[in-house]
């Protein structure tokens, strides 16, 4: 029997007679056997305080797979923080089952200590502030790695010359910029050649040229070494051009997982029109939502109608536009992964797809 | 330009907020003015030297005080090292980093004790070599390495409870006034400064508990030839007894507490 085909020679009458958990153990058998890094099943994270209870993940199930370059995305407070922090064993989940490359992160943490990679969130002022680049990444590669002391100074090295930053290994780290610092982090996180790598907002910082530099490059290595690299970013440029599928998270909630052009796909945008304002009037969008060719508006910055056929849509726009006297250029435009990212995140309650 | 009252007054609303809002801190920092006015009324006993000779059988205060100093920058990194480094990685957000990796917590707060008491020895030397000057000729080799083996138990046994105070880093984030409160208490309740016989009974009894007592006291027998406490071997007894018990406590501690921090996250301070 494939591995594929595991829990679908379980018939829908079988399955609605076991229960939740056995369910929940018959997909992590079928995991298992696809060899994913990271598995998420049901995964609740509830903060508790005396004053408030914030549900940040709210029954999220997930599935990685191995080699993969996955992008998490989200507004703000979404909740990719927190699970990227549950999967690293700093966070305990409140319910709910999770895997990272086949360990149980609750059980077996050390296990997945030794086979993750870590950049948090902000972690540029995370190292020894009077110890050079080089010491830095030393003390960790060997001290936190257990990696021997040769076998380091030559990753240091490989790693510097992918990252094009030989140059400054020998700078204090409190010497180097905000980017090269965050820099400096990202490289720590690949030092050891991990199997699956979190980078919570890795370019935050980094200017776009070194921004494109680091993605190229860890979409190199994830590729050349079998890394499953995850990555939460609001960059959707970054997004785009790196991850092999994408995730994305509201309110705790999983809405999407898919490839980006299935992500683009899905909010049925295949044609977009772009009206060069930034706002509309009530009336006058209430206008453009009444023609048979325009599914929906959004403000991103710039108006932009989405459409059938925008072709076909295009003079009727254009009347209704002359009719209310504005004489704005309007143009046929791609959508883009951030129209798909503001659709979604704007119309909240879309259904999940759960392709993973 | 900004009015200077309303200036200080949104300064001390500040640091009202700031002082209240990490509470077991706060009432610690009440606790220590409170100590610091008991504590100090013993400390002042101590400088009559006729008092000194009756409880200890020298009068040597000067070597007294000056060993009870040398024995406190090893037993403050000892006991606050870790706390302090954990603190450190708190705010610069590189816990999220070391406690991603794979090793004993337990072992990596014991390693940086050392590390760090090793470091202080620097500091431990001078003073103590002070304390060797003014002990005149009173001091045998014999009684030195004896002296030594005592502090270093004693720093053993010390950074278990070093390690427990790390950990509490984890679960309430702000600690320096727990902390200071604990170390002025230790100063006073070990025979650090004073005369550990001049203590009431009941403060005798919880000094006991703490591995700072012994390792002073047999240190000062050795190196100054005073009376002990008690017999020499039932304070060796003691000594190692207290390191192998807090050795457990401190490891049970430090996975519960790591747990229980896991609970909101170490990144919320």
């Amino acid at each position: 029997m494939s591995s594929d085909h595991f829990i679908d020679h379980i018939s829908t009458e079988e399955l609605t007679h076991v229960s939740t958990h056995m369910k929940i153990v018959l997909r992590i058998r079928r995991c298992n056997m696809l060899k994913a890094p990271v598995l998420c099943e049901d995964l609740v994270k509830v903060y508790n305080s005396r004053k408030t209870k914030v549900t940040a993940l709210d029954h999220l199930s997930l599935t990685v797979k191995e080699g993969e370059v996955f992008g998490l995305l989200g507004p703000n407070g979404a909740g990719k923080t927190t699970l990227v922090r549950i999967l690293t064993t700093l966070l305990k989940a409140t319910s709910g089952y999770v895997e990272v490359g086949g360990f149980d992160v609750d059980k077996q943490e050390n296990k997945v200590r030794q086979i993750i990679g870590y950049a948090g969130q902000d972690s540029e002022r995370s190292a020894y502030w009077r110890l050079t680049v080089r010491e830095n990444l030393l003390y960790f590669a060997h001290a936190l790695r257990d990696i021997p002391i040769k076998i380091s100074k030559e990753r240091i090295e490989e790693i510097a010359e992918g990252v094009r930053f030989k140059d400054r290994l020998d700078r204090h780290f409190i010497a180097l910029s905000g980017g090269e610092k965050q820099l400096v982090i990202v490289m720590r996180a690949i030092l050891h050649n991990p199997q699956v790598c979190f980078l919570d907002e890795p370019s935050k910082s980094l200017d776009p040229m070194t921004a494109r530099r680091v993605r190229t490059y860890l979409k190199k290595y994830a590729q050349e070494h079998g890394m499953t690299l995850i990555i939460t970013t609001h960059n959707m440029l970054e997004a785009e051009e790196v991850c092999d599928r994408l995730a994305l998270i509201n309110n705790g909630k999983l809405r999407f997982t898919g490839t980006p052009t299935e992500f683009k796909k899905k909010v049925a945008m295949k044609e977009t029109l772009e009206i060069g304002v930034d706002n509309l009037s009530q009336e006058l969008e209430s206008n453009l939502l009444a023609l048979q060719g325009v599914q929906n508006i959004s403000h991103n910055p710039n108006v932009r109608l989405y459409c059938n056929d925008a072709f076909d849509t295009l003079p009727d726009v254009v009347a209704v536009l002359k009719k209310s006297g504005l004489k704005v250029p309007v143009r046929m435009v791609e959508p883009s992964l951030e129209d798909a990212f503001t659709f979604f995140v704007e119309n909240g309650k879309e259904e999940v797809k759960t392709n993973a | 330009m900004p009015n200077p009252v309303k200036l200080f007054y949104m300064s001390v609303w500040r640091n009202l907020l700031t002082m209240t809002r990490y509470k077991a801190n706060f009432v610690f920092d009440l606790l220590s003015s409170v100590l610091f006015g008991f504590g100090s009324l013993i400390f002042v006993m101590a400088f009559d030297t006729n008092i000194l000779g009756n409880m200890i059988g020298s009068t040597n205060y000067v070597a007294f005080f000056i060993i009870g100093i040398s024995f406190q920058s090893w037993q403050g990194t000892a006991l606050w090292g870790s706390a302090g480094m954990f603190q450190g990685e708190l705010s610069s957000g590189q816990i999220d980093y070391t406690f991603s990796c794979p090793f004993s917590r337990y072992w990596y707060i014991a390693s940086n004790i050392a590390a760090s008491a090793l470091q202080s020895t620097l500091f431990f030397i001078p003073m103590f070599c002070v304390a060797l000057y003014f002990t005149n000729t009173t001091v045998t080799s014999l009684g030195l390495f004896l002296g030594l083996m005592a502090t270093m138990v004693s720093v053993a046994a010390l950074a278990q409870l070093g390690a427990i105070f790390a950990s509490l880093v984890l679960k309430y984030r702000q600690t320096t006034a727990i902390f200071s409160f604990f170390n002025f208490a230790f100063q006073l309740l070990t025979g650090m400064f004073v005369p550990f016989q001049l203590l009431p009974v009941p403060l005798q009894m919880v000094g006991y508990t703490l591995p700072i007592t012994f390792g002073i006291d047999l240190m000062r027998c050795y190196v100054m030839q005073t009376r002990s406490i008690m017999p020499v071997e039932y304070e060796w007894a003691g000594l190692f007894l207290q390191l192998i018990i807090l050795s457990v406590i401190a490891k049970l501690t430090v996975m519960y507490l790591e747990k229980s921090a896991k609970e909101q996250g170490l990144h919320y301070l």
